[in-house]
């Protein structure tokens, strides 16, 4: 899928600063003002993105680490139950900071290595494969290309490309399994 | 795994695709190009000075007497390139002093659709005796006074769209009404056959190769959108190696060469409303030599129909159904139409629609190569649905 928001924002950005910002009537000292303000958001918002997940892990990490240590130097001064409290919440802390050790950059190129691998694979078939190979290619292709388009199609459907609701796909939110399914 | 910069294409990896994919030697040179220049700057802002003061310098070597460029402004529409109109008072060979209100199409600095400038201006100058076209007055394609490749047209009169009407960003979809409908089709037909069954042996198309008959005819032409696809797609799409494989596989054999305009649409001619004639074709630069039937399946795709006022009747490219189309056409050309090698054609243009939308949307936006990005990457939305299309259309011919 490459409508993301990292293009997404890179053109935005383009759009205002290139087009928009010269248009603005200069005498609209609001208008001017937000159209600034609005570029310098999305810029620091392109800029913060990529580390975004790496931010929220390390916050994570940090108070976890901090409950500990207050659960373990002023424990025996706090009300029980709240201590029972923040001790539980710590270790469910620690055990989504286990569960989450790959950085989103990691899991992109990990997709974007296996289409490519994939696509080599489906050319070597071609030029060399025999007909059961290829048939099996086929198969597995159309099978796999009917579920990634119904996400493709549901996460770009607000795009109105698919002007006839009965035939759009399911909402991509009832598509996409939880994560810790 | 060591992935390609295709940002920084490499001279290796350049001659490498040009090896694999043999295609025209004018795509060769064009595709060439924006990949030797791909690792340069993106798009900067062009004034309607710089566009003047290009225009002028142009004007200049072109033409002995003194002219006058008037009415610059800004012409929206069109995802690929830049488009300016003015007037130009000038002493107009064979008519004399004359103002002529003409047309600037200038490329930005990588397209969605990198096409050939020449191309465009040849075939434009070629069909001109035989289909309603913009004149064409010079070209700038090594670019000698303007930023980027260049075409100047004359201005056409007309409009894409009954006044009123409604269609989506990219111009596809456009209801005419069932008036207008019938008389507009009919010429859209008419035209379809006058250029297909034209001798254009004659024509100055050197900028064209001629592609063998028989199972090969679409092989350059493949191999152009093949290429197309290596040199631009970001995330690799397992649907489109196996549709292009399909598609290498499967070419059906032609027995005669038609010059193909190559997107023969509604959007893509202008007509005068006041007596409802198709005033100009546009568009020319996906135009080459090959079989009548990719023409003919273009203007039956699914997704550039709509429905009539009965709410169940298809209207193709707006016009009328397929059967009426095939019939009319048949009919003005003296051609027998095959379903089957609709049925290849179809299946191209949904792949050559996806690789357009999703890579050739992609690459330029990621560099920040055109006056569009943010169109460009709207437009890459649609390239699910098509992609959709071309799966459901892969699997009923098994």
């Amino acid at each position: 899928m490459e409508v993301r928001p990292e293009i997404q924002i890179k053109v935005i950005l383009k759009a205002l600063t290139d087009v928009i910002l010269p248009a603005v009537d200069p005498e609209n000292k609001l208008a001017q003002e937000q159209t600034r303000l609005a570029i310098g958001t999305l810029q620091l918002v392109a800029k913060r993105l990529p580390i975004a997940y790496r931010y929220d892990r390390d916050e994570l990490n940090r108070y976890v680490g901090f409950s500990k240590d207050l659960v373990a130097q002023v424990g025996k001064a706090a009300d029980e139950s709240a201590i029972a409290d923040l001790k539980a919440l710590a270790a469910h802390g620690s055990d989504v900071l286990d569960r989450a050790r790959a950085e989103p950059a990691e899991m992109e190129k990990a997709i974007f290595d296996l289409r490519a691998m994939v696509g080599e694979l489906i050319e070597a078939v071609h030029a060399g494969g025999d007909s059961t190979a290829q048939a099996a290619v086929r198969k597995l292709v159309l099978t796999m290309s009917k579920q990634e388009l119904e996400r493709e199609r549901a996460a770009v459907v607000d795009m109105n490309w698919e002007t006839d609701p009965r035939t759009h796909a399911p909402p991509i939110e009832t598509q996409l399994p939880p994560v810790n399914a | 795994m060591n992935a390609i910069d295709k940002n920084n294409p490499s001279p290796e990896w350049i001659a490498s695709l040009r090896k694999r994919f043999p295609t025209e030697k004018e795509m060769d040179r064009v595709l060439t190009r924006k990949l030797q220049r791909r690792s340069g700057p993106g798009y900067s802002p062009v004034s309607l000075e710089t566009f003047c003061a290009s225009l002028q310098s142009l004007l200049r070597a072109e033409l002995k007497d003194p002219f006058e460029i008037r009415e610059v402004r800004w012409l929206s529409g069109g995802a690929s390139k830049l488009q300016v109109a003015f007037k130009l008072d000038w002493n107009q060979p064979g008519v004399g002093r004359t103002v002529t209100p003409m047309v600037i199409r200038m490329e930005p600095a990588e397209s969605i659709v990198e096409t050939s400038r020449l191309r465009e201006f040849q075939i434009i100058k070629a069909v001109e005796e035989i289909l309603p076209v913009p004149p064409v007055y010079w070209i700038d394609d090594e670019p000698q006074y303007f930023p980027y490749p260049t075409i100047i047209y004359g201005f056409a009169e007309g409009v894409v769209k009954p006044s009123g009407a409604g269609s989506n960003v990219s111009g596809l979809g456009i209801d005419f009404g069932p008036e207008l409908r019938k008389v507009l089709g009919k010429q859209f037909v008419e035209h379809l056959a006058k250029l297909h069954t034209w001798d254009w042996s004659k024509a100055n198309l050197s900028s064209l190769d001629v592609p063998p008959l028989g199972r090969r005819t679409f092989e350059m032409h493949l191999n152009w959108w093949r290429r197309v696809w290596e040199e631009d797609c970001n995330r690799d799409v397992p649907l489109l190696r196996f549709a292009a494989n399909w598609l290498d596989n499967n070419m059906p054999a032609a027995d005669r060469l038609s010059l193909i305009h190559g997107d023969y649409r509604a959007g893509n001619f202008l007509f005068t409303e006041h007596d409802q004639r198709i005033s100009a074709w546009l568009d020319w630069e996906l135009g080459h030599l090959g079989d009548f039937h990719e023409d003919v399946a273009y203007i039956t795709r699914p997704d550039l129909s709509h429905f009539a006022e009965d709410g169940s009747t298809v209207l193709y490219s707006g016009m009328g159904t397929k059967e009426a189309l095939y019939e009319a056409y048949e009919k003005a050309t003296g051609f027998t139409i095959n379903q089957k090698t609709i049925d290849y054609y179809h299946i191209f243009h949904m792949y050559r629609s996806a690789v357009i939308v999703i890579a050739s949307g992609y690459r330029p936006a990621c560099n920040g190569k055109t006056h569009q990005d943010i169109l460009l990457t709207w437009i890459m939305g649609f390239g699910y649905l098509n992609l959709d299309l071309l799966r459901k259309m892969l699997e009923e011919v098994g």
